[in-house]
């Protein structure tokens, strides 16, 4: 394994962890904006390392402009959508339809 | 790395099956929404790690259009909110937080 | 570790899919089937079909998702009081029709295991026959060229849900207008960046599409996703009349298609035998135009649509 690997192999690894941070966030933390707040860094930084990653192992300037791109919309995607869904946690007053389980805050 | 690769690959899966845990539980609708939003960058990374593992470029474009649509589902979700929520109550939305 | 993946994700397929049918919370449903969505695009990857990975993607997230949401938004607005009626009957047909699913589902499985894969006859005639054609996707060629009045009947079906959605629709049970976005600014910069990158991208596609795994379809269905994501945005509004242009677009890829196979036809060629490479693009431009109207019709579920609101 020559030195590029293993940064591509540290890259991933660090980019897994975040996603586990991101998981164990999402089950753990108590409130939907907390769990909002950990899944945001599985989001941003944890995508960014292993596309980091992946480019360094490509190897090719045209992939790693792809890679790029995929993480550039990620955090426009992301950004929105947070946004949006943190919009909704906060003004969450409607329940879902009767006969189901309760889906109130 | 043709151990790495899919070794992260399995253990992003594992991720997500953890994950699915809140989407079952939510309580509340943006909860299952949020664990939706996580599932899709996990998806992206897999892809975009199988392309490289198995030597499928194209899978990367499958990646792209996952992220850059991946927003559409979200305005949806809060359009469909403010619909019903307007629908009932014209006015809840003015003073909109959290009771 | 292959195996392991395979696993994982079959696994989580058949758990996905029973937990989007089972009851309890109907917006869990919605989620399990959007994820379901997801892991059938990592299944189509690891097996060796980014195509399908990638119409997949471009439905599920860009037109399904918001679909369901939307549909689930109408039925709380339309009354939340009524649930669904219960009744022997409906349970016992559900039963039959679940039964005869799962022996067809069996059937097919079985199929599947004695199917000749890619070394088969068919699959060598294909790589035999391909280069000629001048196309390097393999399942251009076959939706195209070798197999096209299965496609040109495709894209026919989709005009004929157009009108079946106009007959049950009825005029004056117009769709429900959409609510507009409460936060334009946010949603606003998301439209300014992502719908001219639907259009590129879609471009793109069809014309990867001859060479590469892409093609009419995926890039029909990005075109669509732009076009619900106008809709959410309030950009675009359901209208009761279907314009000139959109009705072109409406049947360009049935009356292109189907134009190009008749002219061969009469110049002493089969019955839809493509003249070119040419003929591919032309063919397979007009019928992502038509893919991408018909979707974003479906979606609104009016006749037309106009960038001004009713009202």
């Amino acid at each position: 394994m020559n030195a590029l690997e293993g940064l591509a192999a540290l890259l991933l690894v660090a980019g897994s962890s975040f996603f586990l941070a991101g998981t164990v966030g999402l089950l753990r933390f108590p409130d939907a904006l907390s769990r909002l707040h950990a899944l945001t860094k599985a989001d941003n930084v944890g995508l960014l390392l292993i596309c980091s990653g992946l480019g360094v192992l490509a190897g090719s300037l045209q992939t790693a402009g792809m890679l790029l791109l995929v993480w550039l919309l990620a955090m426009l995607a992301a950004t929105v959508s947070a946004h949006l869904i943190a919009g909704r946690a906060l003004a969450d007053d409607t329940p879902e339809l009767p006969g189901e389980q309760d889906d109130t805050p | 790395m043709t151990v790495l690769l899919p070794a992260v690959v399995v253990f992003l899966l594992l991720n997500l099956v953890a994950g699915l845990w809140r989407v079952y539980t939510g309580p509340s609708a943006a909860d299952r929404m949020l664990s939706a939003l996580l599932f899709g960058s996990t998806t992206v990374a897999i892809l975009l790690l199988l392309a490289q593992w198995q030597d499928s470029p194209a899978l990367r474009v499958a990646a792209l259009l996952f992220v850059m649509l991946a927003a559409i589902t979200s305005i949806a979700f809060v359009a469909m909110v403010q619909g019903g929520a307007a629908r009932r109550q014209p006015a809840t939305r003015a003073n909109g937080t959290k009771s | 570790m292959s195996l392991a993946i395979d696993l994982l994700i079959a696994t989580g397929l058949v758990v996905l899919a029973w937990q989007a049918l089972v009851g309890g919370s109907l917006f869990r449903g919605i989620v399990m089937f959007i994820v379901f969505g997801l892991t059938m695009a990592l299944a189509w990857a690891r097996l060796g079909s980014p195509d399908l990975a990638m119409a997949e993607a471009a439905i599920g997230a860009g037109v399904t998702g918001a679909l369901l949401m939307i549909a689930y938004w109408r039925l709380r607005a339309l009354g939340a009081n009524r649930p669904a009626p219960r009744s022997p009957l409906r349970a016992r047909v559900a039963l039959g029709v679940g039964l005869l699913s799962a022996v067809l589902v069996a059937m097919i499985g079985l199929a599947a295991v004695g199917a000749i894969g890619p070394g088969g006859e068919a699959g060598q005639a294909l790589a035999e026959a391909l280069p000629a054609t001048g196309l390097g996707n393999p399942i251009t060629g076959v939706l195209v060229i070798f197999r096209n009045l299965d496609t040109l009947l495709e894209v026919a079906v989709l005009l004929a849900a157009y009108v079946a959605s106009r007959a049950v629709m009825g005029d004056d049970k117009a769709a429900l207008p959409l609510p507009p976005a409460q936060d334009a600014p946010l949603v606003g910069a998301l439209v300014a960046v992502l719908a001219p990158l639907a259009v590129l991208v879609a471009i793109y596609l069809l014309k990867a599409g001859s060479q590469l795994p892409g093609g009419a379809f995926q890039a029909g269905a990005v075109l669509a996703a732009g076009g619900v994501l106008l809709m959410l945005a309030g950009r675009l509004h359901p209208a009761p009349l279907c314009g000139v242009g959109l009705r072109i677009a409406l049947v360009a890829g049935t009356v292109v298609f189907s134009g190009v196979g008749l002219i061969m036809l009469a110049l002493g060629q089969p019955l839809l035998a493509i003249p070119g490479t040419w003929a591919v693009y032309l063919i397979e431009t007009a019928m992502m135009i038509s893919i991408g109207a018909t979707l974003v019709l479906l979606f609104a579920g009016s006749a037309g649509l106009t960038g001004t609101p009713r009202r």
